[in-house]
């Protein structure tokens, strides 16, 4: 599958005008790359601090049912940023990225958080934790454990595309 | 003196591994996730202080309860980070990118240094207002100015090498 998308992206017109675009703007890569880690940044301010949140391990006089409402845009806008300062990136360089082994599950990785953080939006919603803390809290702490790993694996993939072959070496 | 003293770190064993070996782009995804954590912290208690978020908590609440996560994310960034330092030692000293972040973190430090030493002093005075005093709300935007610099520069460092 992402050999086929790799196949079909290097022959777009996409990849000619992203690589043009990044190599004819002087700085517009380390400028993206810092939106990006600035997109990290209203990440961690938002689902990965609900996450240590519900588990009891940062800020307790925060009200959680007020803060995923408070903080539900960060997390939309944060993915969005990201999204839109990496796909740059792999569209100009579609084989670098998509045959990247790590590069490969870090997307599979935030497909799979994404769902999991839209799932867990909507099931708070629904059911508040000031309501009936007792059952809420105990399903809570379980995808709390998941979404935080699952972030951190994603971000640290990220540093780990460039250095794959530490872990997969080639033939 | 001091190009004997880079030279020193990038001969050191640990740096020969650290450079050498899986151990670089370990630090490098940990300086990742320390960093955002950091200013993801440091962002929440800013945006508070400016009035732009989270108004119904008290700063000093804030502040309590995200700066310990701010300090630890910042000791490990600062430790992954020397880790990276030391395998290009003396190169890196004389990259303008990592200059210009060590001058803005000086800045940021000065700013931290002196928001917690003197503009807090007054606290309970605004804690639970909306606005707080003009030296406050400088220094906040002072602080995210700084780390987006910091991070902007940082991200440079290897585009220069």
């Amino acid at each position: 599958m992402f050999r086929d998308i790799a196949e079909w992206l290097a022959n777009s017109p996409a990849r000619e005008f992203s690589a043009g675009l990044l190599s004819s703007i002087p700085g517009l890569p380390p400028i993206l790359q810092t939106v990006h880690l600035l997109s990290i940044v209203a990440i961690m301010a938002s689902i990965v601090l609900i996450d240590l949140r519900i588990l009891g391990l940062a800020v307790p006089s925060q009200q959680l049912d007020e803060m995923i409402v408070r903080l539900r845009a960060w997390t939309v806008w944060g993915v969005i940023g990201a999204i839109i300062s990496g796909i740059l990136f792999v569209l100009a360089r579609p084989n670098r990225y998509l045959l990247n082994p790590v590069f490969q599950i870090k997307f599979i990785l935030l497909i799979g958080v994404l769902i999991l953080t839209v799932c867990f939006y909507r099931w708070s919603a629904k059911n508040p934790f000031s309501h009936e803390p007792g059952n809420n809290i105990g399903i809570a702490k379980g995808v709390a454990v998941v979404s935080l790993l699952m972030w951190i694996v994603v971000v640290m993939a990220g540093r780990w595309i460039a250095y794959s072959e530490y872990l997969f070496w080639p033939g | 003196m001091l190009n004997e003293f880079f030279l020193w770190l990038e001969y050191l064993p640990l740096a020969q591994h650290i450079g050498a070996t899986w151990w670089f782009p370990l630090m490098e995804s940990l300086h990742v996730v320390s960093m955002t954590l950091m200013l993801g912290t440091i962002l929440m208690v800013d945006l508070r202080i400016l009035g732009f978020a989270a108004n119904r908590y008290a700063i000093s609440t804030m502040s309590s309860e995200l700066v310990p996560w701010s300090a630890v994310s910042l000791t490990i960034a600062s430790v992954t980070g020397v880790a990276m330092f030391i395998t290009r030692a003396s190169t890196h000293a004389v990259n303008p990118a990592l200059q210009i972040k060590m001058l803005l973190m000086v800045l940021a430090a000065i700013n931290i240094v002196t928001v917690h030493c003197y503009v807090f002093r007054g606290v309970v005075n605004w804690d639970a207002g909306k606005v707080a005093p003009f030296s406050a709300r400088f220094s906040a935007g002072c602080s995210l100015g700084l780390w987006v610099g910091v991070f902007l520069a940082g991200r440079w460092i290897g585009h220069i090498v």
